[in-house]
């Protein structure tokens, strides 16, 4: 099956500045991709680079086992982290004109508008203005826009971002249906706990570089259970101990990092001899630590 | 192609059916008409009584004189039109007995408003060429004007009768020689200078206006696109090339469209609506390759200047910016109008063909030329691709600027960032 996205050895300067620097990314069909990585690691660029809004230098970049040509947009659905729409413009007016843009008639775009807004609870609304709607109904309206032509690949730009809580589960919802449907769905984000919920594979870069890619699961694995997240009454001792790196008491429960090689078997015997155990578990490096880890190591 | 048709659409019809397009579009025309009709009217309503003028003089003829120059009625040129505001007449009573009295009387009088103003003829002033009129409406220049006019005329006809010249001798002496101008075009004697002169400067008005509106139209808007940070939506499914190409055809198509309705509703006015204002138009004719020539300067205009504007737009990123900046794109038309004068009064000097060929005056000045005389076909032909060349040159220029300038938000470039722009491959 071949690859939805495929980036082979992107380049781009701007100026004296690499913005993305010869970066190779595999995204498979179907299933969410997170593109994560600080403020400025060329997320944005790399996107711009994959919708062909500017050339890379070097490098090629290949949709759905195609070089890049402007009709495979038709296929894609863009949600930029800068979004905006004409304030002027009647809200179905608005998905009309950018369903027809990406290659709908207008009655077909008419059609699937109106049914979106119906499920997004936007109906009342279509014949206001844009700028009459509150910032979440606005963005409801962009959302639609970048799914109206029914794309094969979805590429959202931090698509959370000033979503209220009832909202966000909307869109999500939609989402992993869309996902069902075997779409492919490419988020940029720097928010880890989404990515941890909703993707299935990321590519962590900096400074335009690819510092970790591949399927979520594996990475987390390969980063071994180092965690452990204990309760117990008493004193364990567990500050100062040879075997944590560092130590975290949340009141309730304390969570610490092992040092590399520690074995926390051991751990759970020291600690069960000084107090009485009541939880102890061992877990996963959350991808935020992965993400702290990996960037700083990298700085 | 599809793409450019989709903007050009959005832009058409949302401009076109925005309140402020419909109001300018309505507006526009009834200022117009109210600039010519409001002051027929007012020179109507003017005509409140006659002035009621003392003329004192110790030369009993010579007051006469100008009681009779004042009471004739002016004299007529034919085919101009009546004059703005002109006075109702006179009421004129004659004193021969100047005193300083009198004058301290007749100034009470004039502070009362049994009369509206005295003359006084002194010998020894006039032998030095003054009179003094008095009054308290000093800024009534008609009066002003005819007062000093019959004056005048009188003196003239006093002094010529005390040579010996009878009364019809002096009559065709003093009358005025009419000098008709007439406009040639293409050997077919046309309507008159005057009006030849006033069409002109309406239509070149007209134009420069329309340019420069839809020109800054054009940035506005491409300025209000970035801040609303729509362009990176419909950057993922249109080229900036196609979003530029549209956005310039949509904004022109409103600014013909907006002509054309112009040109109906004053095709509308020019019959029976406007009799009041019919003395000063009569002698009005557009010819229709006028008009034509009018819808083409101002396509030609309009795609050289939006350009300009378009890249001016996608470098800054507010109005108040834009207008810091926009001095490049605004110099070219305002020297233009600056050379319309010149051009207007020789239309074929050396000087003007070559000023009216320069691609960023000729919407003004090759247009002046064109109302005014008929420049050969060469030069039009000439001109046409002068500016289409430079329109293309322009536009490659602009694109590549709109291009990256629209993804650029924040600080406006330097040059050297503006010249790296240039060269970015995309």
């Amino acid at each position: 099956m071949a690859n939805a996205v495929e980036l082979r050895g992107i380049h781009k300067t701007f100026d004296h500045f690499v913005a993305v620097d010869h970066l190779s990314i595999n995204i498979r069909k179907g299933g969410v991709y997170g593109l994560l990585g600080p403020n400025g690691a060329g997320k944005t660029s790399t996107i711009r680079m994959m919708i062909g809004i500017i050339r890379p230098d070097e490098g090629e970049v290949w949709l759905f086992g195609e070089r890049f040509h402007r009709e495979q947009l038709q296929r894609v659905g863009y949600l930029p982290e800068e979004r905006g729409l004409y304030k002027r413009m009647k809200v179905l007016d608005h998905l009309v004109f950018l369903g027809r843009v990406h290659g709908l008639t207008e009655h077909e775009a008419r059609k699937r508008s109106l049914a979106w807004c119906e499920r997004l609870q936007l109906s009342e609304w279509t014949h206001k203005k844009v700028e009459e709607l509150s910032k979440g109904m606005q963005q409801k309206v962009q959302f639609i826009a970048a799914l109206l032509h029914n794309p094969d690949l979805i590429i959202m730009d931090e698509p959370f971002a000033g979503l209220d809580p009832a909202n966000a589960v909307m869109l999500k919802d939609v989402l992993l249906e869309l996902k069902k449907d075997s779409r492919t769905i490419l988020f940029s984000t720097h928010r880890m706990d989404q990515v941890e919920r909703l993707c299935d594979a990321i590519c962590l870069i900096d400074h335009g570089r690819s510092l970790l890619e591949g399927d979520l699961k594996k990475i987390k694995a390969s980063y071994g259970t180092n965690h452990v997240q204990m309760q117990y009454e008493g004193d364990p001792q567990l500050e100062g101990n040879e075997l944590v790196q560092s130590f975290n008491n949340y009141g309730n429960y304390v969570e610490l990092r092992l040092k590399p090689g520690a074995d926390a078997q051991q751990l759970l015997r020291t600690a069960a001899d000084r107090a009485r155990i009541s939880r102890f578990e061992l877990l996963e490096p959350s991808l935020e630590e992965i993400f702290i880890d990996v960037v700083g190591k990298n700085a | 192609m599809h793409n450019v048709w989709l903007i050009v659409q959005r832009e058409y019809l949302e401009r076109t059916r925005s309140k402020t397009f419909i109001l300018f579009t309505l507006l526009m025309p009834a200022l117009l008409a109210g600039g010519i009709l409001i002051p027929a009217k007012l020179s109507e309503f003017k005509s409140v009584g006659a002035q009621r003028i003392v003329v004192v003089s110790a030369d009993p003829d010579l007051a006469k004189a100008v009681r009779q120059e004042l009471l004739a009625p002016p004299p007529q040129v034919a085919g101009s039109p009546q004059e703005l505001g002109s006075t109702d007449g006179f009421v004129v009573q004659v004193i021969t007995t100047p005193s300083d009295e009198l004058r301290e009387t007749l100034r009470q009088q004039v502070s009362a408003g049994t009369i509206d103003g005295f003359l006084w003829l002194n010998a020894d002033d006039l032998a030095h060429h003054k009179a003094s009129y008095s009054a308290k409406d000093v800024t009534d220049f008609e009066t002003n004007r005819a007062v000093r006019s019959a004056v005048r005329t009188a003196l003239v006809k006093h002094q010529l009768a005390q040579k010996g010249m009878t009364g019809p001798q002096v009559e065709t002496l003093l009358t005025p020689v009419e000098l008709k101008t007439v406009h040639i075009t293409k050997g077919h004697e046309g309507t008159s200078g005057m009006a030849v002169f006033m069409t002109a400067f309406f239509m070149v008005m007209l134009l420069y206006v329309n340019v420069l509106v839809y020109g800054i139209s054009v940035m506005r808007s491409i300025i209000e696109e970035k801040n609303s940070r729509i362009l990176e939506v419909l950057l993922s499914s249109v080229t900036a090339k196609e979003l530029l190409a549209g956005k310039i055809l949509g904004v022109g198509a409103v600014g013909l469209t907006q002509i054309a309705i112009w040109l109906v509703i004053g095709a509308g006015f020019s019959t029976p609506g406007m009799v009041g204002a019919k003395p000063y138009l009569s002698d009005v004719r557009i010819p229709v390759s006028a008009i034509a020539l009018f819808g083409v300067f101002f396509l030609l205009g309009y795609f050289l200047y939006s350009t300009m504007y378009a890249a001016l737009g996608a470098m800054v990123n507010t109005d108040h910016e834009a207008q810091q900046m926009q001095w490049p794109a605004l110099l070219p038309i305002l020297l233009a109008i600056f050379l319309a004068n010149p051009v207007i009064k020789h239309p074929d000097s050396q000087m003007a063909i070559w000023l009216s060929m320069v691609p960023f005056f000729a919407p003004i000045l090759m247009f002046i030329r064109v109302m005014v005389e008929t420049p050969p076909i060469w030069q039009l032909v000439l001109c046409f691709a002068l500016m289409l060349a430079t329109i293309y040159g322009l536009l490659a220029l602009s694109s590549r600027i709109y291009r990256t300038g629209i993804l650029m938000y924040g600080k406006r470039p330097t040059l050297p960032e503006l010249r790296r722009w240039l060269k970015y491959a995309g």
